[in-house]
């Protein structure tokens, strides 16, 4: 490390700084190293000079750009002058410390969602949705629909020991679910829906709730986007007991619900809807297109063309602005939709091997996002590098869906059946 | 070197002699008008004319040597040597001279300028050159010394004496008694003698011409030479000893200027260049075209103007190598193993020059196939086509870059986007899959496979959605083409099942039930009846119609109420057409041909009926029940499967020996390409809906996709790019892919495979 035999060229002063807190913290002063140390031997560095006892990864950034060479490559791919005192930032590295127990389905896990931070909402192709309060402890089973599930979201996932849950499946319907979440279901409770939403006139591939409020929007095989309410009150009553024979629960009665409004333009399937502002849905269609709808007037605002059939789309980063979306090749697109006369995607990400099923960006952070795809692998991405940041490949059949869950770790299920949390992904 | 000294001699010898007889004659010339002038005679007038006369002569001759010497000058132009000369005398005279002028009149000889030289001395001063001559001569005339010594003094100093001079002795010579003029005219008047007599003033006497020397006076007087027996043009005597003459006369060395360029020349040349750059030399005016020429005549013969055998000039031999020296290296000799492998080859492959080694030239033996080289040659000389080959431009047909004769098609970049890359599979089968089809929306896909079951998988996830097994293999599944109305036919064995996928809204199912559900079926023709019988499928609650034959093929028609079935073994009774919602079967009200391999309902002409037999394809309308509207000639040995361009004007045709046809209905019965890239069976063809794509696909375990391009301007030809060559099935049983359908509404495109597996290609 003090470079003995070094050759004095190939040698820089760096100074290491963090935001991390105390126990991550080095001393503030200028270190010489050989220039030709990669990620894992700067890691070993600031690791010998935290001392702690435990090793712990770091990632590093030299002008907000991570290292993914060595040290003598970048500066020089950049033209970073070697001369004087390089700062270098260290983060902890991006990447699961930890693999919780899979949690079996009965069939395909075909959607989850991670944005409550007390439950996990899955929805399995045996047309069953399930909340799990954590790893291998199902409390709630949502049952009701026909066809596979393909869609679940929460409509109110914080405050109240009440959540509303919405699901979205091929038999052409969305089912609103209502879970008492202070019973503690040690049976696991079963739960029908309290209102069917039906409308469609194809199955439904995607659904998404209003932040704040109490509107889901869905995407659907038939080409459009419904709106839909879930209010107890606003909705006519209607009794749909007696279709459901043999169902346990068949005394209760249900209210169904139709679209608010229609929203018409996309010409193929509607695969996914993400709805990131009060009045602003985003959907992508497998007409290649992602568009941008006003919720008051209907009409669309935006409409990126992309040329390939559109899986998943969602949108956040720096200012909540970015789209990302993935579809019928193994590119994840990340657009700016804010810079004019462009519709040329701002990143492009293409180290999956097949389709992508799902990406999601992470809710506080402005550069983390994630990808699954159907080759069996989550790829943690960092928009200030083109190298994915880790790659779970727990999943041993294609990943279908997959989700941030409490800010540090993403759940995610496919065709194996499983639902598998990979946890201690520290993001600052 | 000493005859060549000796010629030059001689010739300063003749040359002498004439300049001594012409300057003879000049200066007798020059003596002339003083002599005329004492010369009295009565006829002074007449004497004065001859004086003139002689005079005029004496310039002409001037000027005609002069003349001579110009052209003489003209004649040695050429000669270094003189030119040279000219060069360093007339230097000066050169930048004054007209560019253009040819013949310069610089001095250009010695000769020439000797005698120049020789004139302008005596026009100068005739005296000097007179004495000379004086000296020199030696003729008899002038012998006789002069009386009177005083020399050449003015002869005014003696005017008033009483002497005109001395003689040799010293006396003095004393004036004659001046006659009283007119005595002396008198007498001389009276003196027949007179006129030849002159005074001569110097000597003080007067002196008689004789005969002879009034001769000589006149001979000089006509321009002649003095003596009478003088002959100017005695015949030459080339006393010159010409033979044997093997040694130069000069032992000097050639001088230098014969090997340096002459400068003086290249002056010239440059003056010719610029002259001709600027435009003022015109070598040769340019050809005048004929403005008249034959409208009507062939143009061929034109070429063929000159009769005689045109030039073809023999092929150039390849220049001999070190190998085929006599003894050449050892590295070019090849081993013994090399030419037992020679002898095994072909004789045509075999190398026409094996190199071997001899130590010595003289032991090289004759060679061996001289007499047969020979008669080849005579052979080839006697079957020879005197044709020329017509050359293209300025590169010869064989110059011609290969590449630029292949036709122009835009790029495959250009015409994305089209399947090229496989991303799901859908796994399940566990035979061969032998038939796919996507419905309407494209969101699922329905299979049929050899192990007897029927699937339906989501395309999105490649999820097996419904299963349905029968005892016998599938032999062909095909999707409802109505959006609304979720059914498939199932061609297995005999029977024809359509299956209810129960994948349509509550509506659309109970639609679908009612259709399936048998209640009295209508009456059949007797002979339909005979080979079709209507019978509900009591395991999956559909229709089976059972036929006397194993169906080999089913097509639904574009509105979704009729589907045809093809029996191969049925022969004429090959092709039915079932009608669904009346639970009705009708044969095809056209006598057919052949043995039946696929039908196709046209996708816009609504009775238009299009039957592929093992060679041909018919076109029929089943409306008007005539004969074939239509009959494609493929030229294919067996047809395996066709596909209609969604235009409908437009038909590819897949062959069992690996070709695919396309037809252009409009255009002709002719196949308007013929498409040659599987090694082995066509199974199948398919079309796009909407992309202008097409597909084959063959047991050689790959589909092949093109660019299949229709314009709606009649006048432009369909446009064929092939695009990519989808690999990844296996080969399984000797059977490769099975069947490929394009999705509806993406550039994707399923391929079944003989591995049972189905895979998705998108772009």
């Amino acid at each position: 490390m003090d470079g003995g035999g070094e050759d004095a060229s190939k040698v820089i002063h760096v100074k290491f700084v963090t935001k991390l807190d105390s126990p991550f913290q080095v001393p503030s002063s200028s270190v010489v190293i050989p220039s030709n140390v990669t990620r894992l031997g700067l890691s070993s560095i600031v690791n010998s000079l935290l001392t702690l006892e435990k090793h712990e990864a770091f990632d590093f950034l030299i002008d907000g750009e991570l290292i993914r060479m060595s040290l003598e490559q970048f500066l020089l791919a950049k033209g970073i002058s070697a001369e004087r005192t390089l700062e270098i930032e260290y983060i902890r590295a991006v990447a699961p410390r930890k693999e919780e127990k899979p949690s079996l389905h009965d069939d395909w896990v075909s959607a989850v969602d991670g944005s409550s931070s007390r439950f996990i909402l899955t929805g399995c192709y045996d047309g069953l949705g399930r909340i799990w309060s954590s790893p291998e402890s199902c409390t709630h089973i949502l049952e009701g629909h026909s066809g596979a599930i393909s869609s679940i979201a929460f409509v109110n996932s914080e405050g109240a020991e009440n959540v509303t849950v919405a699901t979205a499946a091929k038999d052409r319907t969305l089912r609103l679910f209502k879970v008492d979440t202070a019973e503690s279901g040690d049976p696991t409770t079963r739960v029908g829906a309290y209102k069917i939403l039906r409308g469609h006139k194809a199955s439904v591939a995607s659904v998404a709730a209003q932040k704040y409020g109490s509107k889901i929007c869905s995407g659907s095989w038939d080409c459009t986007i419904n709106l839909w309410d879930t209010d107890e009150a606003t909705s006519e009553l209607s009794v749909a007991g007696k279709r459901r024979k043999g169902n346990n629960q068949a005394e209760e009665t249900q209210l169904e619900g139709e679209a608010e409004s229609t929203f018409v333009g996309h010409t193929q399937c509607v695969s996914s809807v993400v709805w990131p502002e009060h009045d602003v849905i985003y959907s992508c269609s497998w007409d290649h297109s992602v568009r941008r709808w006003d919720v008051p007037t209907g009409k669309e605002s935006l409409n990126l063309f992309c040329g390939k059939a559109l899986n998943t789309v969602d949108v956040g980063g720096e200012g909540s602005a970015l789209v990302a979306a993935g579809g019928s090749d193994p590119i994840l697109r990340v657009w700016d939709p804010r810079k004019p006369g462009t519709s040329a995607p701002v990143f492009q990400f293409a180290s999956h091997a097949s389709w992508i099923s799902a990406c999601k960006w992470h809710k506080s952070s402005w550069f983390h996002l994630l990808s699954a795809s159907y080759d069996g692998k989550i790829m943690l991405w960092d928009l200030r590098t083109a190298w994915p940041l880790s790659v779970i490949d727990t999943h041993k059949d294609k990943v279908l869906c997959a989700d941030w869950w409490k800010g540090d770790s993403v759940v995610s299920g496919g065709a194996d059946s499983n639902l598998r949390i990979s946890s201690g992904i520290s993001i600052s | 070197m000493t005859k060549k000294k000796s010629e030059a001699a001689n010739e300063d010898q003749t040359r002498d002699t004439k300049k001594k007889s012409v300057s003879a004659v000049k200066s007798s010339q020059k003596e002339k008008p003083v002599l005329a002038k004492q010369v009295k005679s009565s006829k002074e007038e007449e004497d004065l004319l001859l004086d003139s006369a002689t005079d005029s002569d004496y310039d002409g001759d001037s000027l005609s040597g002069s003349l001579n010497s110009d052209d003489f000058d003209s004649d040695v132009f050429d000669s270094e040597d003189d030119a040279s000369q000219k060069e360093t005398e007339g230097g000066d005279k050169d930048s004054s001279e007209d560019e253009l002028e040819l013949h310069g009149n610089e001095d250009s000889d010695d000769d020439d300028e000797g005698e120049q030289v020789d004139s302008e001395n005596d026009e100068e001063d005739g005296s000097d050159e007179e004495r000379e001559v004086a000296e020199e001569s030696d003729s008899s005339e002038d012998e006789v010394a002069p009386r009177n010594t005083v020399g050449d003094v003015p002869l005014e100093w003696y005017k008033d004496e009483k002497h005109i001079g001395y003689d040799i002795t010293g006396k003095k010579i004393t004036k004659k008694e001046k006659q009283d003029k007119l005595d002396s005219f008198l007498a001389n008047m009276d003196d027949s003698k007179n006129w030849r007599k002159i005074y001569d003033e110097y000597n003080d006497e007067e002196v008689e011409l004789t005969k002879e020397e009034s001769k000589l006076i006149r001979r000089m007087l006509k321009g002649e030479a003095p003596h009478a027996d003088f002959d100017p043009y005695a015949p030459y005597v080339d006393w010159f000893k010409w033979d044997d003459a093997i040694h130069p006369l000069s032992s000097a060395p050639e001088p230098k200027r014969r090997f340096i360029p002459s400068k003086w020349e290249a002056k010239k040349v440059v003056k010719y260049v610029r002259a001709i750059r600027k435009g003022l030399i015109k070598f040769d005016k340019p050809e005048e075209e004929p403005n008249v020429y034959l409208l009507w005549g062939d143009d061929s013969a034109s070429d063929q103007k000159s009769k005689h055998l045109t030039y073809i000039p023999p092929p150039k031999l390849k220049l001999p190598g070190h190998e085929e020296s006599y003894n050449p290296s050892l590295e070019y000799i090849p081993t013994e193993e090399e030419k037992a492998a020679y002898e095994l080859m072909y004789e045509e492959d075999r190398p026409k020059f094996i190199p071997k080694r001899f130590t010595s030239l003289r032991s090289i033996p004759a060679y061996e196939n001289a007499l047969k080289e020979s008669f080849d040659r005579c052979l080839d000389l006697y079957l020879c086509p005197r044709v020329r080959k017509k050359r293209v431009g300025a590169h010869s047909i064989i110059n011609i870059d290969p590449e630029s004769l292949k036709p122009k098609l835009p790029s495959r970049k250009d015409l994305r986007p089209y399947p090229n890359s496989c991303y799901l599979e859908y796994k399940g089968h566990t035979g061969a899959v032998t038939s796919v089809s996507p419905d309407c929306s494209g969101q699922w896909i329905a299979s049929g496979s050899a192990d007897g079951s029927v699937r339906i998988w989501e395309v999105e996830t490649g999820r097996c959605l419904k299963v349905w097994q029968f005892k016998e293999a599938v032999k062909c599944v095909a999707w409802n083409p109505l959006p609304d109305f979720p059914i498939l036919a199932v061609a297995i064995g005999q029977d024809l099942v359509i299956l209810n996928t129960e994948l349509g809204t509550d509506e659309e199912q109970q639609k679908i039930e009612e259709l399936l559900r048998l209640g009295t079926l209508p009456e059949q023709d007797e002979a339909v009846a005979a080979i079709v019988s209507w019978l509900p499928d009591e395991t999956y609650g559909g229709i089976k119609i059972k036929h006397f034959k194993n169906i080999s093929y089913v097509d639904w028609h574009p509105r979704g109420d009729y589907l045809s079935a093809v029996m191969s073994a049925g022969e004429t009774r090959g092709v039915v057409i079932h009608q669904l919602s009346m639970h009705k079967t009708q044969r095809l009200p056209i006598k057919m041909r052949g043995l039946p391999v696929c039908t196709l309902f046209h996708p816009t002409h609504r009775g238009m009926f299009i039957i592929a037999t093992k060679k041909n394809v018919r076109v029929f309308n089943l409306q008007k029940r005539e004969l074939a509207i239509k009959k494609l000639e493929t030229g294919l040995r067996e047809i395996s499967s066709m596909a209609i361009h969604p235009g409908g004007d437009n038909l590819i045709v897949g062959s069992k020996e690996g070709k695919m046809c396309w037809f252009d209905m409009d255009l002709s019965s002719k196949p308007y390409k013929t498409l040659k890239n599987h090694p082995k069976d066509i199974t199948n063809v398919a079309f796009h809906r909407s992309y202008p794509l097409f597909a084959s696909c063959s047991e050689d375990s790959t589909a092949y996709v093109f660019h299949g391009k229709v314009y709606s301007d009649l006048n432009e030809n369909p446009l064929i790019v092939p695009l990519e060559i989808l690999r990844g099935h296996s080969t399984s049983s000797n059977r490769g892919v099975l069947d490929c359908k394009f999705h509806p509404r993406q550039p994707w495109l399923f391929t079944a495979g003989a591995d049972s597996v189905i895979k998705l290609y998108c772009h």
